[in-house]
């Protein structure tokens, strides 16, 4: 399959997903129970103009990638979904870091993942340029503005 | 003459110690990421609203305008030298300032995109100074239906005319608007789709949104494309002093850029993209050297970098007299006014006028500090440029994270900041407009309160929207503005 394809194939994903989006809000809306006083200017009229809204706009662009006149992307590469997956990793796994390892740990793991997913192979720098940046962060947030960022494994040492 | 008291006022507001520290931070911090390939004023701002919540707010309405002027200068810099636009504004810029650095001449460049910009903003900030308090008369005579048809002109226009095409901008707007829907509905108080999620009833946060797809859509698609990446820095070469000859070729496209950006930057047409483009066009056609364009003219740098300053300028007239942004980052100034409770508007103007007009001042006070910044000191700068990716990017999401964590210390943000940043690659990768997606996520909520003002106004009766002249006459304009180009089409094929 060439890149042409499978941007069209992206494309046709693309408007179907909207289309699934707006049915979602628009059963949702459905679902609400709304006092009879509110009936005439509810809450659900602005939703069902976005369901509508997005449904068009979404069935248009999934009908022009089938039918292949949706050329508006030219020049670009096929996506290596690879580095997007390394960073993808790295969020995941700073997310569920954060409150248990603390700031400092989870935010190096992310910075390596990205650093890794940019291409970079000197990951002896990019670990000690990491380190320095979280652990400036940590401090300068915590101690200069007073956020209230997890400490973690470090629990009294920063 | 009222204006110019109340800005006298204002530079006093302005010239007070503790504000100027402000505005030299937003401009230094403004020019640092303007600089910086990846990170623009909108996600700046969005990433400082969490920490500046309990700021003084005329202090940091300085720093964020200058912040948002700096970004237009320092990425000029980035076009010039590296190619790659700091910001969509220098988008054309890029084109001849880069042909200019690679035959030697980059030093001139940055001068008469420096200069540009300075004369520019000046005026625009000028310009700006005597149309807001006009603009807040014409606020004044606005009910709810007005205000209504006002924020469907600006959906209409921002979705039609950003973007590779029309159906992306209007999903890019309703994907907005779809997200501004979630959360405790304010007139009824009945939760709206929150799917049975608690932390979902007080909404998603504009922060979430912005850093998601302005910071964590933009790291995914450029590791993405490898091609992207590889980038060669030019140097400065030659004088930063500029020709008597150079002089002679810029002040005009100065002037007219000027006076494209500024109005431009006012209408609800999506900020600095289309006046730069058309600046460049008109200097194109105007010049008395048109062999030089492709090869690095001065004009094609010295009209688009003005225009992109003036714009900036415009931008905050609909912003402070009317609420009404039209940039993705006049969108995140408007959620910082909320954050204060404060509305813009004519309230503003009457209540808060030493905020309003110090901001003013200070912008031209900005603007003085922005030339210094960048004509002397751009060889600090462009050191910036040499920071590796990978460690940018790394650093990038980084403080994305740490700022979106702080919103509540919640990791079902992170979460959300997940999902919006997958969309935001999504986006980036098949050309759809990001703006729109901003703009109805802040204004749409606002929208939808006049809407239903203006209808339990008129008791259920929507006729209301046709039969003010006002609402009538804008709502016609967001109709031509669609169906004017689908005619023009037609007779084209004719």
């Amino acid at each position: 399959m060439n890149t042409k394809q499978s941007i069209a194939g992206a494309g046709l994903a693309i408007g179907l997903g909207l289309v699934a989006i707006a049915s979602v809000i628009g059963f949702e809306t459905m679902q609400m129970r709304v006092p009879p006083s509110y009936a005439r200017v509810g809450p659900q009229i602005f939703p069902y103009i976005i369901a509508i809204g997005m449904a068009l706009a979404g069935g248009y662009i999934a009908w022009k990638s089938y039918r292949g006149g949706d050329d508006v992307i030219d020049d670009v590469e096929p996506t290596d979904w690879k580095n997007v997956g390394i960073i993808a990793l790295g969020l995941i796994a700073h997310m569920n870091l954060l409150r248990p390892a603390g700031f400092v740990p989870a935010g190096l793991v992310l910075f390596m993942s990205v650093a890794i997913a940019f291409g970079s192979r000197r990951y002896g720098r990019d670990a000690i340029v990491g380190l320095f940046l979280v652990m400036f962060a940590y401090i300068g947030f915590t101690y200069g503005l007073g956020l209230q960022l997890p400490p973690g494994i470090l629990k009294g040492l920063l | 003459m009222e204006s110019f008291l109340s800005l006298v006022d204002g530079f006093a507001t302005a010239l007070t110690p503790i504000n100027l520290m402000w505005s030299l931070v937003g401009v230094t911090l403004g020019t640092l990421i303007g600089i910086l390939p990846g990170i623009g004023p909108a996600l700046t701002i969005a990433l400082l609203l969490p920490v500046t919540r309990n700021l003084d707010p005329t202090g940091a309405f300085i720093m964020f305008a200058g912040l948002y002027y700096g970004a237009m200068y320092g990425s000029s810099t980035t076009s010039i030298l590296l190619n790659t636009p700091g910001e969509s504004g220098s988008i054309m810029t890029a084109i001849e300032g880069n042909l200019m650095a690679r035959q030697g001449r980059g030093a001139a460049a940055l001068s008469t995109a420096a200069i540009g910009s300075f004369v520019a903003g000046t005026l625009g900030t000028l310009a700006l100074t005597f149309l807001a308090p006009l603009f807040v008369k014409l606020a004044l005579l606005f009910g709810p239906a007005e205000y209504f048809s006002l924020m469907i002109l600006a959906f209409t226009t921002v979705s039609v005319l950003l973007g590779a095409s029309k159906s992306r901008g209007l999903a890019a707007l309703m994907l907005g608007l779809a997200f501004g829907l979630v959360g405790t509905d304010i007139l009824t108080g009945q939760p709206r789709l929150v799917f049975g999620y608690p932390s979902l009833l007080r909404g998603i946060d504009v922060v979430v949104v912005a850093v998601g797809l302005f910071a964590v859509g933009e790291a995914l698609f450029m590791a993405s494309q490898a091609r992207l990446r590889s980038a060669e820095i030019l140097p400065i070469k030659g004088s930063l002093f500029m020709t008597r000859e150079e002089w002679r070729r810029s002040w005009k496209p100065w002037l007219r850029g000027a006076g494209i950006g500024f109005p431009f930057g006012a209408l609800p047409a999506g900020g600095t993209e289309i006046p730069t483009f058309l600046s460049y066009f008109l200097e194109k056609k105007l010049t008395k050297h048109p062999e030089e364009f492709g090869r690095g003219a001065i004009e094609g740098v010295a009209g688009p970098e003005a225009a992109n300053n003036a714009a900036v300028a415009g931008v905050l007239v609909p912003l402070l007299a009317l609420g009404l942004p039209t940039s993705a980052t006049a969108a995140i100034l408007l959620a910082a006014f909320e954050q204060y409770n404060l509305q813009p508007g004519p309230l503003l103007f009457a209540g808060n006028s030493a905020l309003v007009w110090g901001l003013i001042a200070s912008l031209y006070i900005g603007n003085v500090m922005l030339l210094v910044l960048n004509l002397p000191l751009v060889g600090l700068w462009v050191k910036l440029l040499t920071i590796p990716q990978p460690l940018l990017y790394g650093g990038i999401l980084i403080f994305s994270t740490l700022g979106v964590y702080s919103l509540s210390n919640s990791t079902f943000d992170l979460v959300l900041l997940f999902i919006v940043g997958f969309i935001g690659f999504l986006m980036r990768r098949h050309e759809f407009p990001v703006a729109p997606c901003i703009i109805g996520l802040i204004l749409g909520p606002f929208a939808e309160a006049h809407f239903r003002r203006a209808l339990s106004i008129s008791q259920g009766d929507p006729s209301v929207f046709v039969t003010h002249p006002l609402s009538a006459v804008l709502l016609a304009i967001a109709a031509a503005v669609i169906i004017v180009p689908i005619v023009l089409r037609r007779f084209k094929h004719v």
